[in-house]
């Protein structure tokens, strides 16, 4: 392979990675409109704190001189899991649920004020300084001539890749098969009339955040692995970016939130690779823009159709 | 001259209430020290005091100055613009006319109009804002550096020691990154030496391996970075798990124990500019003893300009034999002090005619040691 195309092929990689992340992120935006049509803004929140956990978990357990790291790292999942599902239980109770049939404005506000509140807790509780943790996993693939350009795959992003596609495809299982999956699906379609043919559609609604929750959750164990760092604002930049991505797949369609992760992800890398880099963001959301111009609700989104 | 028949009133009142402490004056000669004694950064504060009350002992000790013992009194801003002005006007009322202060660049700089316009000597030690100086003031100096002198220093060491291959800068787009990153471009141009890539990155960012591919892909050897630790941590950290070994270099702004945290190893051999350690100094050597026997810190980095703030006043004031700051401050502009942070001249501006940085190299273990020249 020339040079050229193996530099291409790096930054795809590159690209594929932010976008797999993202796309984890942005189902928790999608489903909780696709049932309520709401937007939940406290989820980036949920994501900062599941990385926190994972940290805390981490580094808890090497100081105590654990050493099996997939043992750790299980546990640490298991726990961001269930701290942030709880969060996302907590932020449906507390901002959401009194507020069901009133304005679609007030839930909105509630959950940007739940933001705000979680960002603070955790900076009051944690320290606004950036936490990092030692590199877990190292190590990668090479190939391509080191002559010319070297492509290197890290284990890190091939976890990345395959604990979101295994994410993936049960959540589809989960939604396509289970009751629990077709009482949401029901939920999107008519909350009045799932509820008089006995489904405990509140109960639903909360499902829909605690499972967004433990997607984000898994988002902040992985990103929190991959980049060592985190601190209490990180939410509010990932969430912006995971929100763009469902917006631009078509919110509402999980399938559309896993497109638009990607497409963001590889837009963003190679916008970086030729163009200078501060032109990033330019370039991702004017796509965005035309996008959204040309099909307004999104690329797999279908209006009145399947929501969730 | 207009200034003062304006404040004449106000200095009338003052000497009014003062008619009693002028005697007391006579013995001892009162220096404020302004700074944040709370808020968020008092741990600057508590550097810049330990400076001045072991300048002020040592002095005393010595017999003083012309006959007077010096007094500091601490005046606390929290490092809030708001409260600095009220600070500076109640050290007017105090009748205190020598300030060792402000600490934090946006509290200095409304303070000093105040003390310019009110006849009162000002020291800074630890503020770097070049704005601070440009307005033509009189009174007021510093015994720190400038922020923007780091970027010329930095270019100059890149061209002369360094001497990279391929060059890339890499800035944060705001004030201060860019600014340096900038002002390193400039320099190095100057000398024939052009960089492949000059580009910024958004601050709050996690991912930098796009920017990274591209940096492997030119074959960049040196990458001067304009910005704060956050950012750089992640792009060494990354840059490490890529496989891609430049030499990094950056502003003050990265030299913190938290780079290491993040970047780990990959932190082994950074340079950065950074202000001198003058507790290192040998000269210092019985002064840093004197300050650690109470128990106190003589490491941090304005510990030793604000110890040189006195110096620098009470030499100025027994070489003129008067306390009246227009005086001192004419001297000051003339004469070269001999200090604590070495030897002091000053320009016009009032500041120092030498940097006080100097390159460092970065150690995995959040340590620093000067670079190789």
């Amino acid at each position: 392979m020339s040079e050229a195309s193996l530099y291409f092929l790096q930054q795809l990689i590159n690209g594929l990675t932010i976008g797999s992340t993202y796309a984890l992120i942005a189902i928790g935006y999608t489903m909780v409109y696709g049932i309520i049509g709401m937007i939940n803004f406290a989820h980036g929140e949920i994501y900062m704190i599941g990385s926190y956990i994972s940290f805390i978990v981490i580094a808890g357990l090497l100081g105590m001189g654990m050493v099996a790291l997939p043992v750790i790292l299980i546990i640490a999942l298991v726990i961001a899991v269930f701290i942030a599902s709880t969060y996302g239980w907590a932020v449906e109770r507390v901002a959401y649920r009194p507020l069901r049939g009133s304005n679609r404005l007030i839930p909105l506000i509630s959950a940007i004020g739940m933001s705000i509140f979680l960002q603070n807790y955790v900076v009051l509780a944690q320290g606004s300084r950036d936490v990092a943790l030692a590199p877990q996993i190292s190590g990668s693939w090479t190939f391509g001539d080191p002559q010319l350009f070297e492509v290197s795959l890290s284990y890190m992003q091939l976890i990345i890749w395959a604990v979101t596609l295994v994410c993936m495809t049960a959540l589809t299982l989960f939604i396509s098969r289970s009751r629990m999956g077709r009482a949401c699906r029901a939920c999107s379609e008519d909350q009045g009339m799932t509820n008089l043919l006995g489904i405990d559609t509140n109960r639903t609604i909360a499902m829909t955040f605690i499972i967004g929750a433990a997607l984000a959750a898994v988002a902040g164990l992985l990103l929190g692995l991959y980049y060592g760092v985190v601190n209490p604002f990180v939410g509010f930049i990932a969430g912006l970016k995971a929100f763009t991505a469902a917006v631009l797949g078509g919110i509402g369609s999980i399938p559309g939130a896993m497109l638009g992760g990607l497409i963001l992800g590889v837009t963003e890398a190679l916008t970086s690779a030729y163009f200078p880099s501060e032109y990033k963001d330019v370039v991702s959301f004017g796509l965005l823009i035309l996008i959204l111009l040309f099909r307004p609700s999104g690329l797999l989104g279908k209006p009145e159709v399947e929501k969730v | 001259m207009k200034q003062f028949s304006k404040t004449l009133l106000s200095i009338g009142t003052a000497l009014a209430i003062l008619g009693s402490a002028a005697a007391v004056q006579a013995e001892t000669l009162k220096i404020a020290l302004a700074g944040p004694a709370t808020g968020p950064v008092a741990q600057y504060g508590d550097m810049q005091k330990i400076g001045v009350m072991a300048a002020i002992d040592d002095i005393n000790k010595a017999g003083g100055v012309n006959g007077m013992q010096l007094e500091g009194v601490i005046y606390d801003d929290a490092c809030d613009p708001k409260q600095a002005v009220a600070v500076a006007n109640k050290i007017v009322n105090d009748g205190i006319t020598h300030v060792v202060g402000h600490l934090c660049s946006s509290s200095t700089e409304p303070a000093a109009d105040v003390y310019e316009e009110e006849g009162v000597l000002m020291i800074t030690a630890a503020s770097t804002s070049p704005s601070i100086t440009e307005k033509g003031h009189q009174l007021v100096f510093r015994t720190i550096g400038l922020d923007s002198l780091q970027g010329s220093m930095a270019a100059d060491y890149i061209a002369n020691t360094v001497k990279p291959k391929t060059l890339a800068i890499i800035h944060d787009k705001q004030q201060y990154g860019e600014g340096l990153a900038q002002t390193v471009k400039d320099g190095l141009e100057a000398k024939g030496i052009s960089a492949v890539m000059f580009e910024g990155v958004t601050p709050g960012d996690k991912d930098f391996s796009a920017l990274i591919a591209k940096l492997k892909k030119e074959s960049v050897d040196f990458v001067y970075y304009g910005g704060y630790h956050p950012e750089l941590g992640l792009i060494l950290r990354q840059s490490s798990e890529k496989n891609f070994s430049a030499q990094f270099m950056g502003p003050e702004g990265i030299v913190n124990a938290d780079l290491a945290k993040i970047a780990g190893d990959a932190t082994e051999g950074v340079l950065a500019t950074a202000p001198k350690s003058f507790d290192q100094n040998p000269e210092n050597k019985a002064r840093v003893e004197a300050i650690t026997a109470k128990g106190e810190d003589a490491s941090g980095p304005f510990v030793f300009t604000a110890y040189a703030a006195v110096q620098v006043m009470g030499d100025a004031i027994k070489a003129v034999g008067d306390t009246d700051p227009v005086k001192l401050a004419d001297y000051i502009r003339k004469n070269e002090f001999d200090t604590s942070i070495g030897k002091v001249t000053y320009d016009e501006k009032g500041d120092l005619t030498e940097s006080t940085f100097l390159v460092y190299s970065l150690h995995k273990d959040g340590s620093k040691t000067p670079a190789p020249q």
